[in-house]
């Protein structure tokens, strides 16, 4: 053993659940991913205690990076309270004493998401993991992944350009709502996961360092801080997020807060109306905070 | 059992982090000396990477053989090593691996012993991913045929080495992806 642990009372564990020849493993690769800014670095991925698909690939990362002064935040879908981000933030505050969690994006030096990018703008003290079903953007166009790796390789991005060409052409745009194949550095394309369009450009020049983790395929990624991120788009047909305008082009307010600048969720009530409320919950509490302020000062 | 600092989990982790910063940041000097308890930088880098899975070149005698059982790391070949562990005021003689273009992750780490981090008679400009425009770097000790060599090591991205510099106490790096200009003589 080249890394002794120390012994916790009452936990049977070490900290971090992972032993600390499977976080050296990561940590390794972690160091190449942000070498090699957008190459998904193949990786020993451990099983953990929770089914592949739920955020495995994320937990290795942040398990691997954690120390007992970190705050963290999870996020499932920008809310800290549905169920993947709760068992996950259990999970990590039971492996890893001494360690808070936050839901506040302003307190957290670590946050662990699924399919959001938090809309406050990050700080240089972040690390943004993101939790990745499907790393590779080509796999819609080869299915040999040593094919692909050459791809990869030489950058030879022409066949996905050509699938996005065939949207176009079917649809007169590109019909990628998340997932959105974005080049890294002018070199590798990435699968930035499942985040809305919306989040896209926050890749770009980032203050923080965001990181990709996939557990099922075995593949980890990173973008580093201000590094060039470019959405794959066509000069004629420009790279575009989500349009929340509604019929008489005003843009829709969450019903919640009022804010009309954040990414919106659309909620179906049984009567076939539709209401939006924010997609991240700490910017909708921080926005209902500010407006009950303002409301509250003397005119 | 008394435990050096430097084979402790808790400050592996640590270590781990700065260098996260490190690389995420490069030509950024980060300060690890407080953590590692007077066992040198490079030492205590090796220590958080290493263990049985790892190949590890040591072409100019930098690790004490007392260390060799404990890092667990295979030795190896200067080119076919995945951790070269080098010191800056030798010339480079040797070609560490560079990676393929399917995998450049292959292309070695090669840590570097300088003299002195902050401060010294090289002077470089650096820009590239993790440099929001440019940043300074001042070192002394390091050959300067290690610049030229780097040089054509990274000529071909995805190809390449990253470079981790280090003296005592801090560490900074240079991955690939890092432009390097040489912008000051001697001085």
């Amino acid at each position: 053993m080249n890394a002794f642990s120390h012994a916790q009372s009452g936990n049977a564990y070490n900290f971090g659940f992972l032993d600390e020849y499977a976080k050296k493993e990561v940590r390794r690769a972690i160091l190449k991913a942000i070498a090699i800014p957008g190459y998904q670095v193949p990786y020993a991925s451990r099983e953990m205690p929770m089914g592949r698909g739920f955020g495995t690939g994320g937990l290795q990362l942040t398990l691997s990076l954690i120390g007992p002064e970190e705050i963290l935040k999870v996020i499932d879908q920008g809310s800290d309270d549905s169920v993947n981000a709760v068992n996950l933030r259990h999970f990590i505050e039971m492996t890893c004493p001494g360690v808070s969690t936050t839901t506040k994006t302003t307190e957290c030096t670590l946050i662990q998401s699924r399919h959001r990018i938090p809309e406050l703008p990050l700080t240089s003290n972040q690390i943004v993991v993101l939790q990745v079903p499907y790393p590779d953007p080509l796999v819609v166009v080869e299915p040999s992944e040593d094919k692909r790796k050459t791809m990869h390789g030489e950058a030879d991005y022409s066949r996905l350009l050509v699938k996005l060409y065939e949207d176009i052409v079917k649809f007169d745009e590109i019909t990628i709502s998340h997932r959105y194949p974005t080049r890294i550095n002018g070199h590798y394309v990435i699968d930035p996961s499942p985040i809305p369009r919306w989040d896209v450009p926050k890749l770009n020049a980032s203050a923080a360092l965001i990181l990709f983790g996939a557990g099922r395929e075995k593949k980890i990624y990173a973008v580093p801080p201000h590094t060039k991120a470019e959405p794959l788009a066509f000069s004629d047909v420009p790279f575009r997020v989500e349009d929340f305008r509604d019929e008489h082009g005003h843009r829709r307010a969450c019903t919640r807060c009022g804010c009309t600048d954040s990414f919106l969720d659309e909620f179906a009530a049984d009567s076939g109306s539709k209401t939006y409320q924010c997609s991240d919950s700490d910017w909708c509490d921080e926005q209902m905070l500010l407006a009950r302020q303002t409301e509250g000062e003397p005119a | 059992m008394k435990v050096e600092n430097i084979w402790r989990a808790d400050v592996q982790q640590r270590v781990f982090r700065e260098l996260v910063e490190a690389f995420s940041r490069p030509g950024a000097i980060r300060e690890i000396g407080d953590c590692i308890d007077g066992a040198v930088a490079q030492r205590a880098v090796l220590a958080t990477l290493m263990d049985g899975e790892m190949t590890l070149a040591d072409p100019h005698g930098q690790i004490a053989p007392a260390d060799w059982p404990l890092l667990q790391a295979k030795p190896s070949a200067n080119e076919h090593a995945r951790y070269v562990a080098a010191s800056g005021g030798r010339a480079p003689d040797f070609q560490p691996a560079l990676g393929s273009l399917e995998s450049p992750e292959f292309g070695a780490t090669v840590l570097i012993e300088v003299d002195r981090l902050g401060q010294g008679e090289t002077s470089l400009e650096l820009a590239g991913p993790g440099i929001n425009g440019q940043r300074q770097l001042r070192l002394a000790g390091l050959h300067p045929d290690w610049l030229t060599r780097r040089a054509d090591w990274v000529g071909s991205f995805p190809l390449g080495v990253d470079v981790l510099l280090s003296d005592t106490r801090r560490i900074v790096a240079l991955p690939r992806t890092t432009q390097i200009h040489i912008s000051g003589g001697v001085r």
